[in-house]
């Protein structure tokens, strides 16, 4: 099935839930950026790192020991058009969004150290707190790293990949996706969809076995249990009692237009806290996924 | 944007998942009926049957035996002759979105014979407890909730497809390229006048009377004229002066 573009989803989840309409319009300019961004930004250049099968097979993802190609010089640029979107969005956080800006634009924050910021690495910006760095960090690496591990899977997609992390870099999954896969086979086709987890890090898509915790491994069914609103029946999150964890889930088996997985997550919000509320923790989280704790 | 079903016939198995799936989600009772030596049960459609799998058995001259399996259904014509033999204005009514067809509560005012006899594919159907004239509505409150049509979603072979109209058509020609190289005969029924449309690797006829608007023969009282020639002629006055008074 076809995917509608990000705005469509978008006010398809704004007339479907107008009770999200200020979370919808707080962080849907920036997936839209970032969906643009994406399309723009440069993918894997030269050779891919060599892939061992056999270790890959194991579980050694793509990118172990080697990490994604740095892009920081082409970060300036795209901050100039990112950052300010990032204000509108949160008008709060203007102030900080401007300053950080200035510190690009002048050179006082360099771009590396602006690379490393998103991996953790977060340096001291005056008139910039913690937070807001590391989102704004974080926003305006995503667009390249998620086009380069877009080019890496693509040598992998023959090799089998059994991890409940990224193949690619090795992150945790922060949503999850079935879809009901097509194909030219003369047998009987499942109904449910084969269930495919989402990095956090870079929004590679692996598949994973349906019925078990993408955490602890537990196919217990008395230990697996399935959060939901009645009224969304697709919309779920898998949770473990094993190990308290959960990931969220989009059933899109019978949908039509099935949703960008990073709207899909945002209209899950409160399925997120509901979640929460029981107990669980999250595998990974998004961007959102601390408001209203 | 317009909305498109295409079934591919060529990987229907029969199970009937789809007439099954129809009636589930419309909550309709079951219908008695008598074994007739066929798996076509019930024998026709019915009000609550807007969905049924037709079996059709046939031998060549060498003795070879081939079964047709044909599911069918309103073909929400894109523009369709019951609207046009309607006397009232909505009692039969084209959803925009989706180009579905659809039959509302005031088709109790409606000719039944002259709505069930303008339709080239003899789908409508009375229900005699309301009077209303019913058909398959292509599920529009499952399309509108962004689900899948039920008998879409309960087939298991993916013989049933549903998406936008123009993706339909493009896996429709792709379909059709793959299956004529093994079956020269196939075709794909009158594409370019309905939203359902139908793979078939035989003549049409051989599948069912009415799976193309022509494949009947010539009308009575019209002698030389087929179904969809009577009824193109019928309304194309109407059409005329549609677009006139449209400008």
């Amino acid at each position: 099935m076809p995917s509608p573009t990000i705005e469509t989803a978008l006010a398809r989840a704004t007339d479907e839930l107008p009770a999200l309409l200020p979370l919808i319009e707080a962080f849907g300019p920036m997936l839209i950026a970032r969906e643009a961004h994406r399309a723009q930004a440069p993918g894997w250049t030269g050779p891919p790192p060599e892939i061992d099968a056999e270790r890959y097979s194991l579980g050694t993802p793509i990118l172990a020991g080697v990490g994604f190609q740095d892009r920081s010089a082409e970060l300036p640029g795209l901050a100039a058009t990112l950052l300010p979107t990032l204000a509108r969005s949160f008008p709060a956080l203007a102030g900080q969004f401007d300053a950080l800006a200035e510190s690009i634009r002048s050179g006082s924050l360099p771009a590396q150290e602006l690379w490393a910021a998103a991996f953790g690495q977060l340096p001291a910006v005056p008139g910039v707190s913690v937070h807001a760095l590391s989102l704004a960090a974080a926003e305006l690496v995503r667009p390249f790293i998620e086009r380069q591990a877009a080019d890496l899977l693509d040598h992998a997609r023959e090799l089998p990949w059994r991890q409940q992390v990224c193949p690619v870099c090795g992150g945790a999954p922060n949503m999850s996706v079935l879809r009901r896969v097509q194909d030219d086979a003369e047998y009987i086709q499942a109904h449910g969809g084969r269930r495919f987890l989402r990095c956090s890090c870079c929004a590679s898509e692996w598949t994973h076995k349906r019925v078990s915790c993408p955490s602890c491994g537990c196919e217990e069914p008395d230990e697996l249990v399935v959060l939901r609103d009645p009224a969304r029946p697709f919309e779920r999150a898998d949770a473990c009692d094993r190990c308290k964890t959960f990931v969220l889930c989009l059933d899109s088996g019978e949908m039509v237009d099935i949703p960008h997985p990073d709207v899909a997550a945002l209209t899950m919000l409160p399925l997120e806290l509901k979640a929460r509320e029981k107990g669980y923790a999250p595998m990974a989280e998004h961007v959102w996924s601390g408001l209203g704790g | 944007m317009p909305k498109a079903i295409l079934v591919d016939t060529t990987r229907c198995t029969a199970c009937r998942g789809c007439q099954v799936g129809c009636k589930e989600w419309k909550n309709f009772p079951a219908v008695p009926t008598k074994q007739r030596g066929t798996h076509q049960n019930p024998p026709d459609l019915t009000h609550y049957n807007f969905k049924l799998v037709r079996f059709a058995e046939h031998m060549d001259a060498s003795g070879k035996v081939t079964w047709n399996f044909f599911p069918d259904q309103c073909r929400h014509c894109l523009e369709a002759p019951c609207k046009s033999g309607a006397s009232l204005e909505d009692s039969i009514i084209i959803d925009k979105a989706t180009g579905a067809v659809i039959y509302t509560e005031k088709t109790v005012k409606e000719s039944f014979e002259a709505i069930r006899s303008s339709c080239p594919y003899d789908i409508p159907r009375l229900d005699p407890k309301t009077r209303r004239i019913v058909k398959c509505d292509m599920c529009i409150d499952r399309v509108r909730a962004n689900l899948l049509p039920m008998c879409v979603k309960s087939c298991a072979m993916g013989a049933m497809n549903f998406g936008d109209r123009a993706d339909m058509l493009a896996l429709a020609a792709k379909r059709l390229v793959a299956v004529q190289k093994d079956f020269p005969k196939a075709q794909l029924c009158d594409m370019e006048s309905v939203s359902v449309i139908y793979l078939i690797v035989d003549e049409p006829a051989k599948y069912h009377k009415f799976a193309v608007a022509d494949a009947s023969d010539a009308m009575k009282g019209a002698p030389g004229m087929t179904r969809k020639e009577l009824f193109a002629g019928m309304f194309e006055p109407l059409r005329r002066a549609a677009k006139q008074v449209q400008g």
